[in-house]
């Protein structure tokens, strides 16, 4: 009998059926490093909503619809890039979406007030991102090694992303700037920079 | 094909059912399968037993990941080629690298004293026929991994593992 042959003798002892739930194995790591960023903004920050209460929920649709979607299309994303054979273009386009709204806002924006950029919590919204990025990343991560990617790099690209989008959900109740041009810069930028290290970090955290 | 991707449907559905003989059958339709793509990408070298085993452990452990309304042809492929890739990746970060030029350019006299035929013969014969097309007949790797039908890695691959054995054949003897 070959060494092949008896390997399938043995795999064929266990059962056809998986043993383990795909969907639990995925979605907690996501729920968890979600619920892990929102207690920890509560925790750590104080005056949610202050943007509400001064410009109206304007602004703060405008930066959760952004991080939403976002959030919501890079985890739909990652669950396929996870099942090995399914098509992933198309999720990947999806993923960019929200972008779009953000540019038309910003053009609009920088054609009525010219650029700004300014906002006096500058440094509070990089930390935040700075913190609660890697940790969201590091959720996706796990919550892919669970399935079975097989574009790495596209996968460690996503993961980064949805990890800049959970970081600015928590974060952006506690945010009272407005500028759309704050936001591309304190928010669209270190989501970007945490994508490109998910591009690269990837190949050698999701490898199987 | 398409009956072959049914034939394996079928096979996953029954054995998802409970039919354990039915998952055999899938496993030993899907080695295969595989080894057949395996073997167009990189020929039939003895590595290929290795990766193809390989492919049926991540089959195995990863069938979780297999919708139940999905066809199983995408699903086995991409998991082969992925650990095909991996396979690839982790033979660069070996020992073992592919270096056409340090394989073609052996001193001539090299071997001048000995006989090749004796010395060939010692090898598998896979290997021996690549280090006989590209050392004695003088085609390039590409050449006669064209006559012969398997891909340019693949024939690499033959000719260095062949030179390796080789190399220890002549300082066996030469002791």
């Amino acid at each position: 009998m070959t060494d092949t042959q008896s390997l399938i003798d043995q795999l064929a002892q266990e059962s056809a059926l998986p043993a383990r739930n795909p969907l639990s194995l995925f979605a907690l790591p996501i729920i968890a490093v979600i619920a892990l960023c929102a207690v920890g903004v509560v925790l750590a920050f104080s005056d949610p909503f202050l943007s509400v209460e001064l410009y109206g929920w304007g602004p703060m649709l405008v930066k959760w619809g952004f991080s939403m979607s976002l959030l919501l299309l890079c985890a739909a994303a990652l669950w396929i890039l996870g099942k090995p054979g399914r098509r992933s273009r198309w999720a990947m386009a999806a993923v960019a979406l929200p972008f779009v709204p953000v540019a038309a806002l910003l053009a609009f924006e920088l054609a009525i007030i010219g650029p700004n950029v300014a906002g006096e919590t500058w440094a509070q919204c990089l930390t935040a991102m700075a913190v609660m990025s890697p940790l969201a990343f590091g959720g996706a991560v796990f919550a892919m090694r669970a399935l079975a990617p097989t574009n790495l790099k596209r996968s460690g690209a996503v993961a980064g992303l949805f990890g800049g989008a959970v970081a600015m959900t928590a974060y952006a109740p506690f945010c009272p700037e407005i500028g759309m041009g704050y936001m591309v810069v304190f928010y669209c930028l270190p989501m970007l920079a945490m994508t490109l290290i998910g591009w690269l970090t990837g190949p050698k955290l999701l490898r199987w | 094909m398409s009956n072959n991707a049914d034939a394996l449907d079928s096979l996953m559905q029954a054995a998802r059912g409970g039919d354990q003989g039915a998952y055999r059958q899938f496993l030993a339709e899907a080695t295969g399968r595989v080894r057949a793509m395996l073997a167009r990408k990189i020929g039939n070298d003895s590595e290929l037993e290795d990766v193809l085993q390989e492919c049926l452990i991540a089959l195995h452990e990863k069938r979780h990941t297999l919708d139940p309304d999905r066809p199983v042809g995408p699903w086995m492929y991409a998991i082969a080629n992925y650990k095909l890739v991996d396979h690839w990746r982790k033979r660069g970060r070996s020992k073992v690298v592919l270096d056409d030029e340090a394989d073609m350019a052996v001193d001539a006299d090299s071997f001048a004293q000995v006989d090749i035929a004796a010395l060939l013969s010692e090898l598998p014969e896979a290997q021996a026929e690549a280090i006989r097309m590209t050392h004695i007949e003088g085609m390039t790797n590409k050449e006669a991994a064209t006559r012969i039908g398997i891909g340019t890695s693949a024939m690499k691959l033959r000719v260095h593992r062949g030179m390796l054995r080789l190399k220890e054949i002549v300082e066996e003897q030469d002791q």
